[in-house]
């Protein structure tokens, strides 16, 4: 993975320090809440509903064991034993005193990590696909290109303060988009030309939040060395078109729409030619500097994975069968195989994970995995290179650590924001209904029955939750003082992307899981076969027979009618 | 006494960010029960102006809550501040409260 | 008043006149981008430095004679007001200003850096902030990625 250098080790100190000056001077009252906001939000600093929340930046997801141990370290020491794992790839602590902040960017600097622009109104982490230089299908390793975005968008000074929050993300597989760059400010997907040559797919416009938009390509193919030339045009005009007087209307979406893509285009164009200096030209030598550091491990020389995965899978070991069936991922090198481990288990908040597990995973990562771990935006963590004679030796250890539940991309591994229960914005709990989904499915031979469904959980319409493209939504909704739930379908994030859709009238919280049953029983009676996946069945049958199923009887009849008022 | 509607004004403790409630002496504390409780929705908005103009440093974006307040305690009306008054309704994961052993 | 100018503390020359005041006799006036749209000809006529003050909502191509004008003034409504960043790179980089880029209206120590680096060089702070010590903040974040205002090469081109 990508090692800082002296100039890029130094910002990070320099901006520990800074922000050690901006907390003092809080702390003192020479600067007011008002003036401190911006300064904490460019830090990742928030003020939640019972306190302070510091989010801690992981470019495109990737750790080292020893960054993995260092957040253990914080979490014993600044917070209360156990971090956060959150949509955007990143880690966050819910308890931290304002005063030990600057010391925890100190640990963090360290360890080559830092809370750079992990909110306020600038460029935000960078994620991309967790199976990013592993996956068999992937065209490039899309990480060079997002740590080069990185460095570009770290204190640009010109783009520090937006009309909105900016996100982009990367993918290198242009096949199977595991990054959802269709549901970001900027997506890019690496691509091949007529005439062989890689370069960039650049989308513009996409998101979730109050109105959700699926991406529009603005340009079909930009030559690699263009990167940073084209993204700062896209952000200028952002920046001096983006709408200012409305928060709910800042997001580049919105001015996509507004203008027009072609209108969009032109003026990125123009400004474009106006700027693309030689000098912002990416040189091969640093593609090449960076992309060395992505470099593959030192893989053994070992047979294909298959028939010991298919051995393994219908052995005498059930648990383990599920586990290798549902949690395991094909990589590109045989003899080598993707772990996802399930940070979604009853009884814990989905993503949460305690300082214990943090430092064990460290350890798992050392023995099986190069030292690599990847943060997923499912919740989930990616340990990438586990040599598949291992599994069944890594599987007993992750059962022990409460991590093998073998449930990735099922049921019950939903996304859920933090709702209510921690978020100043949130209208609703979120974390609630997952642990009743995750107490009421847990059983496997229903998880393998219902197949791969998505159910994804956001307490307010900002959709940290990703509510819009779950296959099962939902979404919590205030309605004078008390938590109401809308209920969608039929979205997705991938490339066959589609938006959800509202189902019927808001229910009350007691009825929102039984709702959820009721679809998925629907679903088993109305699919065509075993292999028609949730999905293709509510595309292919529409709404109706879920409708009736949630609706019909009366008393989620009476229960509807409460919520619709 | 049934309850009856009254309004509190609350902050945050700028130090760790809990919940801070203006007592009726205009002092701060972190429980609701001791928040000075107001008749009026807009004298909780001169406070929280006050509030503002005043406290550069102790508390944080003070702002008016409802309440309903009877003989044995004080209770927020919106859900979103009966939560932040009593804490995280789910577990907090402690450190050794995933292991199985 | 004093003001910042090239990383130093210094007495303002210039006077803002706001629209309706009388102009002053002599001396250097900094007047709204409407009222000297609309009295373009005998305001460069008159003064052998002018400045004009312009609303984060325009762009340099709204400003006519630019390479007359002594000053800019580019005004943040807001602390979280984002436009002239972008407005003042536009100005230095692609219209080829070389007078003095002043940021007016909200500003505070926190964003001088950013602002410098945009191609300001002098800066009116907010009423009431301290100068002297604002100016520890272009000794903060000295290290940097981008190529901006202060310098056409990014890092790759400096490493």
């Amino acid at each position: 993975m990508y090692q800082y250098d002296d100039h890029d080790r130094r910002i990070i100190i320099e901006r520990a320090q800074q922000f050690r000056g901006q907390v003092a001077r809080r702390l003192s009252g020479e600067i007011t809440e008002e003036e401190f906001k911006p300064l904490r939000l460019q830090n990742g600093l928030y003020m939640q509903l019972h306190a302070y929340m510091l989010r801690v930046a992981i470019p495109y997801g990737l750790l080292s064991s020893t960054q993995v141990r260092r957040l253990a370290d914080i979490a014993r020491k600044y917070d209360r034993g156990y971090a956060h794992l959150t949509t955007r790839q990143n880690i966050q602590y819910n308890w931290p005193k304002l005063g030990d902040v600057p010391s925890i960017l100190d640990d963090l600097a360290d360890v080559e990590m830092h809370a750079v622009q992990t909110s306020g109104n600038c460029v935000r982490n960078i994620t991309s696909d967790p199976f990013a230089g592993i996956a068999p299908d992937e065209l490039e390793d899309p990480r060079p290109y997002c740590e080069i975005m990185r460095q570009w968008s770290t204190f640009h000074p010109e783009f520090a303060n937006l009309p909105r929050k900016f996100k982009i993300a990367v993918t290198g597989t242009p096949g199977e988009d595991r990054a959802a760059v269709r549901f970001h400010d900027i997506g890019i997907r690496i691509v091949e030309n007529a005439a062989k040559e890689r370069g960039f797919e650049v989308l513009v416009g996409g998101g979730m939040g109050r109105t959700p938009h699926i991406g529009a390509v603005i340009r079909e193919f930009l030559p690699k060395r263009h990167l940073l030339s084209y993204m700062e045009s896209i952000l200028r005009v952002y920046n001096l078109h983006g709408r200012r007087d409305n928060k709910f209307k800042a997001r580049i979406k919105i001015l996509v729409v507004a203008l027009g893509v072609e209108e969009f285009r032109r003026r990125v164009e123009e400004d474009w030619e106006a700027t693309k200096t030689p000098e912002l030209e990416l040189p091969d030598a640093e593609v090449a500097r960076v992309t060395k550091f992505f470099a593959p491990p030192a893989y053994e020389k070992l047979p294909a994975s298959a028939d010991q995965l298919t051995a393994l899978s219908l052995g005498r070991d059930r648990e383990l069968g599920n586990w290798i069936k549902n949690n395991v991922v094909g990589h590109k090198v045989p003899g080598y195989s993707a772990v996802v481990i399930s940070v979604k288990m009853p009884g814990v908040p989905p993503g949460d994970v305690s300082d214990t597990q943090l430092d064990a995973i460290a350890g798992v990562a050392d023995r099986y995995s190069f030292g690599h771990v990847v943060v997923t935006h499912t919740q989930n963590l990616v340990l990438p290179d586990v040599k598949t004679s291992d599994l069944a030796k890594l599987h007993a250890e992750l059962v022990e650590l409460d991590l093998g539940k073998a449930n990735v991309g099922k049921l019950t591994d939903v996304i859920t924001c933090p709702g209510l229960d921690y978020c100043d914005l949130a209208n609703a709990r979120s974390i609630p209904l997952s642990l009743e989904i995750a107490e009421r499915f847990d059983r496997i031979d229903y998880l393998n029955d219902v197949g791969d469904v998505s159910i994804k959980i956001s307490g307010c319409i900002n959709a940290c939750g990703h509510h819009h493209v779950g296959n099962i939504g939902i979404l919590g909704i205030d309605k004078r003082g008390e938590e109401f739930y809308q209920l969608m379908l039929g979205g997705s994030p991938g490339n066959d992307a589609s938006i959800g859709k509202i189902l019927g009238a808001a229910l009350p919280q007691d009825a929102i899981v039984d709702a959820v049953e009721k679809v998925l029983d629907r679903y088993l009676v109305v699919r065509e076969s075993a292999d028609e996946r949730f999905l293709d069945t509510v595309r292919r049958v529409g709404f109706e027979p879920f409708r009736q199923a949630v609706y019909g009887d009366a008393l989620f009849g009476a229960a509807a009618e409460k919520g619709a008022e | 006494m049934p309850p009856a509607t009254h309004w509190v004004v609350t902050a945050s403790f700028t130090d760790d960010g809990s919940n801070a409630y203006r007592r009726a002496d205009g002092t701060w504390s972190r429980a609701l029960a001791e928040a000075g409780l107001l008749t009026e929705e807009a004298t909780g908005k001169v406070h929280a102006a006050q509030a503002v103009a005043d406290e550069q440093r102790l508390i944080s974006d003070p702002y008016v809550i409802e309440v309903h307040a009877s003989d044995s305690k004080v209770e927020a009306l919106s859900a979103r501040e009966r939560i932040r008054a009593t804490g995280p309704t789910v577990p907090i994961r402690r450190p050794d409260s995933g292991l199985r052993r | 008043m004093q003001i910042i100018r090239k990383r130093e503390i210094t007495e303002d020359d210039f006077v803002h006149v706001p629209d309706g005041a009388p102009l002053p006799e002599g001396g250097k006036p900094i007047v709204t981008l409407a009222r000297y749209t609309a009295e373009r000809d005998a305001l460069l006529a008159r003064y052998s430095a002018l400045g004009v003050r312009v609303p984060p909502d325009k762009l340099p191509s709204d400003i006519p004679d630019l390479a007359r004008l002594a000053l800019v003034a580019l005004e943040f409504p807001k602390f979280t007001e984002g436009r002239p960043y972008s407005i003042a790179r536009q100005l230095r980089d692609r219209h080829g200003f070389e007078g003095e880029l002043r940021a007016v209206g909200w500003v505070l120590r926190d964003q001088l850096r950013y602002m410098e680096r945009c191609g300001f060089d002098a800066f009116e702070l907010k009423p009431g902030k301290p100068l002297e010590s604002a100016l520890e903040a272009f000794g903060e974040l000295q290290l940097t990625y981008q190529a901006a205002a202060d310098d056409p090469r990014p890092i790759y081109r400096r490493r």
